[in-house]
């Protein structure tokens, strides 16, 4: 422990875990951790994505049985087999994507855990779920949130589906309750919402867990911070003993501050602001989007930050022909073009990587055929190809990225999320676009990978040349690897600002965030503060 | 009008509904080419013919809202109403016959799910290998013979109450059982949850394993009800009974509006689906159309159903066509 805890009287330890660890293959999630979380507190787990937190979670979860180690509940250690006898314990978990059954109720939703309790031949009553659950509701103050509880869930907005997840997660009267990045597609109103009911169960004596990205937030509501990285616990303490830039160092590590001072060496092109933009939107309107105007020049990175459901995937989907656009025009390098596939982007020489990549990664097959899926055109005439060049270009390019792999004959399966993304920018790359459009470009990926990706994707705007469309809910993300960045709310632009201290605060607000916070990362970055 | 006026139109609400008005439209239509169409003993005789495909259609309806699919039903209704058959020949009470068919069904049905829950075999795979297997072992059993079935039995397939034939009366009370179950019961709801989101079901300790394979077993038991009503109907067990059957059983789920991407279905409009069904035959046999004229129809409605269904899912809402329809007018 770094922090000088004592544990008072009143608060006793609800859950806590020995030297726990897990392995999925060979890479090692977490790595014996020992911690322990208290009645009547909320300890906010910090760390970047693929720190281990949500393995943690899993593990005391039950969702995944542990490598090493032990998780004990009310000081007795217990075999958490599957998620059912984690919730008999008084474990309950509010999951970052909503897991909801769209064919249900809100109702049946809130009570699904109720269909594994009862018995099969149990009679289901929809009735008394609907009036169940809104008492259940008032009791947490979210009486008003839904106007029909036996409504189906098919047709729920990203929020309301979180706050369904929650009420459930409730529904369990849980002793210990995780929060997996339960605001991060929330506004700062209902995240207000949900941090009022967090206090409430801490009153009730409930030890929550949160997980977050925003620290600010984070930090309004916390009693106590464990930081974790690599799969290791790296900082214990209370809110006062480890401060928010404290804690920030530790979630980095020294890594990533290094890199940024590296990379400030390699200075962004000079745009010329008249010259032919590599893409130029006018007026263009969408499913949830309206009016949107972009440039994008060759050699500049456009960083395009707003919350889930603000509507900035759809932006890109829309400009890139996956959905209809209802009006508005689109320019390539100054000529009109009309997209109405992906198809016909690509034909462009756009590519896209989408935010899930599980649905981009063909998981059968190897490096090689996940790389060159686009492009097997050139390896060959007539309709068909020849597996040795093609290989030998697999081979080029993914050692170009830096996959790291014995060979490209390696499955895809087989490697990291981080180096299956580098994959992936890898098969964008192959068909050599001329804009190339990321959409949470680093969604997943560990620490080390994510710097090793901004300074290949800034070598090759700043280098190559060629024009970077991003869009990313982090917002170190976007103020880190961003020339320009482009804030969405509620389906339009709503700021559109060169790189500074001024677009720190703008991507704060934009993204729930404290303003300070992001004019102290900032004012970090550009000193290249290492400590 | 626009394409989302259309859709809240209230008869398009339930899959049911728009099905049942479906049904009724085309029987007023057919009964001016052909006024036997609309009479007690014609609407009667379709009941009649539906029964069995009706009846398993309830089975395949659980399966298919579990994201899995059956489709061995047809082979395991031949097998389990041969092995009553051959039973009660062999000298058993008709009643434990019975029992012996029924407990054929569901083990055809056990053994089908217990390779997709614990082998991780695909569905399509474990239960075309059982339409072979069962098939086949028909043929071992019965030498390719028919069996003569007990005559006690026969009120099954033959028989009627208060005027209404006993098979007819088998399906709607599976049909009204089917329903409370899927829509009242916890079992049920099991069954839609996983169907619809397993990710969702697991997380909140809903038993994965035992619901798939419930919904196996009931196909197989449904499957062997109605081999029992169909060899009582014809007064011998054949080798043959229930060939190809399965695709009707399926088409009929499908135009009830059940969803092969799991989570969603209805018992009764896959009642409703197989009366569509035989409907549509019996009105060709009655307007003296080709019968080639009558598969071709068949096959046409599956698509319809299936891609109407689509439309109220709201799959189109973002096509071009609906885009230039709502500019059209003015939306």
């Amino acid at each position: 422990m770094t922090g000088g805890t004592s544990p008072s009287p009143s608060t006793t330890d609800a859950l806590s875990v020995a030297d726990l660890g897990k392995s999925f293959g060979a890479v090692q999630a977490l790595k014996d951790v020992t911690l322990s979380f208290r009645y009547g507190e909320v300890t906010a787990l910090l760390g970047e994505n693929g720190a281990g937190k949500s393995t943690l979670i899993r593990l005391c979860s039950g969702e995944h049985q542990p490598t090493t180690g032990k998780v004990a509940i009310d000081g007795q250690v217990q075999e958490l087999a599957n998620p059912l006898a984690a919730t008999a314990l008084g474990i309950a978990v509010v999951h970052q994507e909503p897991q909801l059954v769209s064919a249900m109720t809100i109702a049946e939703n809130i009570f699904l855990a109720r269909l594994g309790g009862n018995a099969a031949v149990a009679a289901h009553r929809p009735g008394a779920l609907v009036r169940e659950a809104r008492t259940l509701l008032a009791e947490i103050g979210l009486s008003d949130a839904f106007a029909d509880l036996s409504m189906k869930c098919a047709g729920l907005s990203a929020a309301e589906r979180q706050l369904v997840e929650i009420a459930r997660a409730l529904a369990a009267k849980p002793k210990v309750l995780f929060l997996d990045e339960p605001n991060s597609s929330l506004t700062r109103r209902e995240t207000d919402r949900l941090f009022g009911i967090v206090r409430l169960l801490r009153e009730q004596g409930v030890a929550v867990v949160l997980v977050s990205h925003r620290l600010g937030e984070v930090y309004e509501i916390s009693d106590r911070v464990i930081v974790m990285r690599d799969g290791s616990k790296v900082g214990e303490g209370t809110v006062g003993d480890l401060p928010k830039a404290r804690a920030i160092r530790l979630m980095a590590g020294e890594r990533l501050v290094e890199q940024a001072a590296k990379d400030e060496t390699k200075a962004a092109r000079e745009i010329d602001p008249k010259a032919v933009p590599v893409l130029r939107v006018r007026g263009v309107s969408g499913i949830a989007f309206s009016d949107v105007d972009i440039d994008i020049h060759a050699g500049e990175i456009v960083g395009m930050a707003g919350l889930v459901g603000s509507g900035r995937t759809e932006i890109v989907r829309g400009v890139l022909g996956a959905d209809p656009l209802y009006s508005g025009s689109i320019e390539l390098n100054g000529h009109p073009v009309r997209l109405r596939t992906l198809r016909d982007a690509v034909k462009h020489g756009i590519s896209f990587i989408s935010e899930e990549r599980r649905t981009s990664v063909f998981y059968g097959h190897d490096i090689g055929f996940n790389l060159t899926s686009n492009v097997l055109g050139r390896f060959g005439r007539l309709g068909f190809f020849s597996q040795r060049r093609r290989m030998r270009f697999a081979q080029e390019r993914a050692d170009r990225v830096g996959v790291k792999a014995e060979s490209v004959a390696t499955p895809i399966r087989a490697l990291s999320g981080g180096n299956q993304q580098k994959v992936l920018l890898a098969r964008a790359l192959a068909s050599n676009p001329s804009l190339l459009i990321l959409d949470e470009p680093t969604r997943g990926v560990d620490v080390r990978t994510k710097a090793e990706m901004y300074a290949l994707i800034r070598n090759l705007a700043h280098v190559e040349g060629l024009a970077v469309w991003f869009i990313s809910s982090e917002m170190d993300e976007i103020l880190h690897l961003a020339d320009r960045v482009v804030v969405v709310r509620e389906g339009r632009i709503v700021d559109n600002i060169a790189k500074g201290p001024q677009a720190a605060q703008v991507v704060a607000s934009a993204l729930g965030e404290k303003a300070e916070d992001a004019v102290a990362f900032f004012g970090r970055q550009e000193r290249g503060e290492a400590h | 009008m626009s394409v989302a006026g259309v859709r809240n139109l209230p008869f398009l609400k339930g899959q049911e509904l728009g099905l049942a008005a479906v049904v009724i439209v085309l029987s007023i239509a057919f009964s001016f080419f052909n006024p036997h169409f609309l009479t007690t003993d014609n609407f009667r005789n379709i009941l009649v013919a539906v029964a069995v495909v009706g009846i398993m259609a309830i089975g395949q309806c659980f399966v298919i809202i579990a994201k899995e699919i059956d489709l061995s039903v047809g082979s395991v209704m031949g097998l389990s109403g041969l092995c009553g058959a051959y039973a009660m020949s062999a000298g058993l009470h008709p009643a434990l016959g019975v029992l012996v068919a029924l407990a054929v069904g569901a083990g055809c049905g056990l053994i089908s799910g217990l390779i997709v829950v614990y082998g991780k075999v695909n569905s399509f795979i474990v239960t075309l290998g059982m339409l072979s297997v069962a098939r086949g072992l028909t043929y071992v059993l019965s030498g390719g013979l028919p069996i003569l079935i007990d005559p006690r039995v026969m009120f099954i397939g033959q028989g009627e109450v208060l005027g209404i034939p006993v098979q007819v009366l088998i399906f709607f009370g599976l049909v009204v059982l089917g329903q409370i179950v899927l829509k009242r019961s916890v079992l049920g709801q099991r069954v839609v949850a996983v169907g619809d989101n397993d990710e969702a079901a697991r997380l909140s300790g809903i038993p994965m394993n035992s619901t798939r394979l419930a919904v196996f077993v009931f196909s197989g038991l449904a499957a062997a009800v109605a081999g029992l009503v169909y060899t009582a109907q014809v007064s011998v067990a054949e080798a043959q009974a229930g060939t190809g059957l399965e695709l009707d059983v399926i088409a009929a789920v499908v135009i009830g509006g059940a969803s092969l991407s799991g989570g969603r279905g209805s018992i009764i409009g896959a009642m409703l689906g197989a009366y569509l069904l035989g409907a549509l035959r019996n009105a060709f046999i009655l307007l003296e159309l080709s019968p080639f004229l009558q598969q071709m129809s068949v096959g046409l409605v599956i698509v319809l159903a299936a891609l109407f269904d689509q439309f109220r899912q709201g799959a189109f809402q973002h096509s071009v066509l609906a885009i230039r329809l709502r500019r059209l007018f003015g939306r």
